[in-house]
């Protein structure tokens, strides 16, 4: 696997020391003459491989190291401790042959020029990546085709709407045809079908050109959308790395029984674990994983039963358990 | 060169969007206008009491605020909007964009953002000139003007790595929006006099910290004729120097932002 | 009023002083806070008077211009101190304050937004003071200021001066930052009201070295008032009668100045209001 993958991160680390400082005049005046430092280990001890023409969710809540991995992945900021090597290149020593190859895309801030028409905006990316005209028409035209652009391009960016510049944004981003592409929130405050065009373009570009994308989002949606793998960071620390069915199974405590009854039933009883929902001829309940055979095998004896089905819960909901206890036991 | 087509890139389409700017435009001249007025009502105010400022006549400063007005331009037309966007740029984060480019960092903060309408201040600057040099000692030679040239060249380039020095600052000090209000200020309220009247002590200062002098008294006074070849040379020396120290100090500076110096 | 429901509209003095004590405190932690930024400030500040000192010194220098290279040092320090305490940025600020939309929510509140204005320039200009102080110093030893006439009664006149051409620039100047309401671009408009301060309130030069025609305009606008006035005030160069009429023409120009600001903001609201920024 080592030797087949785009990107390899060995044991990477990354501490910042930041000054603290309570609120009020007296802590500012205080503040003027003695600052209290503290360390914050923003990513501790995080490995992982990515082959070419993967895609990979990267989740884990505010704050929990994503960005800052990304940014070391990206060549923006050094490590503290480990290694990383993308496309054969120590992302930072920012090679600039490296740098050709590979893009950063943040959803919430724009780098096109905020006054002038996007098409010259993209023309100054043509001239730093050194994009020959052929190349460039040729491109332009797939992304325009593609992202449907054609009546964007030549209004400034400050006249598009947050969905429309992030539709420029990500074809600009993409003239250079990068192979690897670090998508930081690429949809985050745009509405659903936008999100979804978004989502279609990123997974048709991969297709395409078999680059790979390493992608955070909050929204599940895109991950359960694009990502065959989930790589789980959470205070630092890697917590999952696999495919999401397997995090769902890892992770949840809980699997949901569902029953349908051949006749309506009307004695309600909480033995069998917690009622999601009753009728007179449908329950769920929610048990732990441990005991679902042996609640399912009661139910099966007890009641009338004309159809039982064993779920995992919603994967928002195990994602949310695991960030709320921080170890997903 | 690569960095020449960027360069190029970046001009070109700050005046080819001229038309985006046009109410900027009539703005700026208006702008040009009231500072040029300001100048001249000050010196003529100043006159009033005398008619030699240090061996400086009224004339000789006209082709000072000339000079100063044309560096201004300069500045305005490109390093100082395009500062003003790298600052803006490590406040929003978007300075990370810059830095995942395959082109110098430096190189694009300082071209990034061209701002055309401060062009008329250069224009205003040599109709000012001309100005001052009719009414005082008279027009120079060609060399005089070639050397001019130089000297405001090599000035610039001082100016602009002192600009790029405190603008290098942002990296430590993120709210940071008013740090060129420091150049603008000393470029403001002394690059209009003659560095000459100045006392020893504040000489050295604004001489050597903020090369006001070189950008803008120096090639002054190539016109008027009160050069001296060992200021020129200086002036030449200091500008590679000032280059490569604010070369240095922005890598650095860039170092310590990635964290690569901790 | 009955007790439950106290009329925001018009607080009484004593929410008006909690209000105040707030957002001062409030103000001066963030200045304190940015203290880098307004020490960068208050370098420019600095910038200006410096410069004139040089020039006006050197056309003193040997040459009879009425005062003094002792005496235009020190006008400039006071200057200095003045242009400082008097000093707001509303006028460059509002432009953006109306296109960004943060005057939106400051209308929601039940008080009127320039009690926070007032809260956060004098904050600026006190957390100031720190850089000023020495500076002025620094100015008045290496210049050998010549403070001739100054004593303790000229500096007890130059409180009540200082503090009335501080209300009057503040109440003004917010005026003609209400501009912004009307025009998208005002920076010509700030540009040219500076340069009548520079000229007409002194800053640049002594009004009295100034050209004729400049003397007289000066003494019916506000600009005088609020910066040369105080200046010579502390310099002890007014006093007796002109010193009151130097009170009344503040007095005057703030009551005016008051009004205008209030039948302004009325139609800049209703203006904003129909646009819908």
């Amino acid at each position: 696997m080592s030797s087949a993958s785009i990107i390899s991160v060995k044991n990477l680390g990354k501490t910042y020391t930041v000054p603290e400082r309570e609120a009020g005049v007296k802590a500012a005046v205080v503040s003027l003459f003695h600052r209290t430092m503290r360390e914050i280990h923003a990513v501790r001890d995080v490995s992982f491989e990515i082959a070419p023409g993967e895609i990979v969710g990267f989740l884990g809540p505010n704050g929990a190291g994503k960005t800052t991995t990304l940014k070391m992945l990206s060549g923006l900021l050094h490590p503290t401790s480990g290694e990383a090597s993308v496309l054969g290149f120590t992302p930072w020593e920012r090679d600039r042959a490296y740098l050709a190859q590979m893009t950063l895309i943040m959803g919430q801030r724009n780098q096109l020029q905020w006054d002038i028409p996007v098409i010259d905006s993209y023309q100054l990316f043509k001239a730093i990546f050194r994009i020959s005209d052929d190349d460039y028409k040729r491109r332009l035209d797939e992304l325009i085709e593609w992202l449907d652009l054609q009546e964007l391009i030549n209004k400034p960016a400050r006249n598009l709407s947050l969905g429309e510049r992030m539709k420029c944004e990500i074809a600009g981003s993409l003239l250079h045809q990068p192979k690897v592409l670090f998508l930081d929130e690429p949809t985050i405050g745009l509405d659903v079908s936008m999100q979804r065009k978004i989502r279609e373009f990123v997974a048709e570009y991969n297709a395409r050109t078999g680059a790979a994308v390493m992608l955070t989002s909050h929204y599940m949606a895109d991950i359960e959308a694009l990502c065959q793998r989930v790589i789980v960071i959470h205070h630092g620390t890697l917590l999952y790395d696999g495919d999401l069915p397997g995090l769902v199974s890892r992770f949840s405590p809980h699997k949901t029984i569902a029953v349908e009854f051949s006749e309506p039933v009307t004695t309600i009883s909480d033995k069998y674990g917690e009622l999601v929902s009753t009728t007179e001829s449908r329950w769920e309940i929610r048990v732990p994983k441990a005991r679902t055979a042996v609640v399912a095998s009661a139910l099966l004896a007890d009641l009338p039963i004309d159809d039982l089905t064993i779920s995992e819960p919603p994967i928002e909901e195990v994602i949310e358990h695991v960030f709320a206890t921080g170890d997903g036991a | 060169m690569h960095a020449f087509t960027v360069i190029r890139t970046y001009l070109r389409l700050g005046l080819l969007n001229f038309v985006q700017y046009r109410a900027d435009f009539f703005l700026g001249v208006v702008n040009a206008a009231i500072q040029f007025a300001i100048q001249l009502l000050a010196i003529s105010i100043v006159f009033n009491q005398t008619d030699s400022l240090k061996g400086w006549s009224r004339a000789d400063l006209i082709v000072l605020v000339g000079v100063h007005a044309i560096v201004s331009g300069i500045l305005g037309t490109v390093f100082s909007p395009s500062i003003g966007a790298f600052l803006e740029s490590i406040r929003l984060g978007t300075f990370d964009f810059l830095l995942t480019k395959p082109v110098d960092a430096q190189l694009l903060a300082s071209v990034q953002s061209v701002a055309p309408q401060s062009l008329t201040s250069l224009l205003a600057g040599i109709v000012i000139i001309v100005y001052g040099l009719q009414t005082g000692s008279g027009f120079p030679g060609f060399g005089s003007v070639v050397i001019f040239v130089g000297l405001l060249i090599a000035g610039l380039m001082m100016v602009y790595s002192f600009m790029m020095v405190l603008a290098s600052l942002a990296f430590w000090f993120v709210k940071l929006d008013n740090i060129m209000n420091i150049f603008n200020t000393m470029f403001g309220n002394a690059g209009t006099w003659p560095i000459t009247i100045f006392p020893g002590w504040l000489r050295v200062t604004l001489t050597f910290i903020i090369p006001i002098a070189f950008a803008v008294t120096i090639p002054a006074q190539a016109l008027i004729g009160s050069l001296t070849l060992a200021n020129a040379l200086l002036t030449a020396a200091l500008a590679v120097l000032f280059v490569a120290a604010s070369r240095w100090f922005w890598l650095f500076a860039v170092k310590h932002y990635t964290g690569a110096s901790a | 009023m009955s007790a439950e429901s106290p009329d925001v509209t018009k607080p009484s003095p004593r929410a008006l002083l909690d209000l105040y004590r707030g957002e001062m405190s409030v103000m001066l932690a963030w200045n304190l806070q940015y203290r880098g930024a307004v020490f960068l400030w208050v370098l420019g500040a600095v910038m200006q008077p410096l410069v004139l000192i040089v020039v006006w010194q050197a056309v003193a220098d040997g040459r009879d211009t009425g005062m003094t290279a002792g005496e235009y040092a020190a006008y400039f320090m006071v200057s200095m101190i003045v242009s400082h305490m008097t000093f707001i940025w509303h006028m460059w600020e509002f432009e953006w304050r109306i296109r960004s939309g943060y005057f939106s929510p400051l209308l929601l509140r039940p008080v009127h937004p320039i009690h926070a204005d007032v809260c956060q320039s004098l904050a600026y200009k006190l957390v100031g003071l720190a850089g000023i102080i020495p500076a002025a110093i620094l100015m008045a030893v290496i210049f050998r200021a010549d403070f001739g006439n100054a004593s303790w009664q000229s500096v007890m006149a130059f409180l009540p001066a200082l503090l009335l051409a501080m209300a009057l620039r503040f109440i003004v100047e917010w005026c003609l930052a209400l501009a912004a309401f009307w025009m998208t671009k005002v920076a010509s408009l700030n540009q040219l009201f500076d340069a009548f301060f520079l000229f007409l309130g002194g800053q640049f030069a002594p009004i009295s070295v100034m050209p004729d025609w400049i003397q007289t305009l000066s003494f019916v606008l506000p600009f005088r008032w609020s910066i040369y006035f105080p200046i010579q005030v502390a310099l002890g160069n007014i006093t007796g009668a002109d010193l009151w009429i130097g009170f009344g023409m503040q007095i005057a120009w703030i009551a005016l100045a008051v009004a205008v600001l209030q039948l302004m903001w009325k139609r800049a609201v209703a203006n904003y209001s129909a646009v819908g920024a």
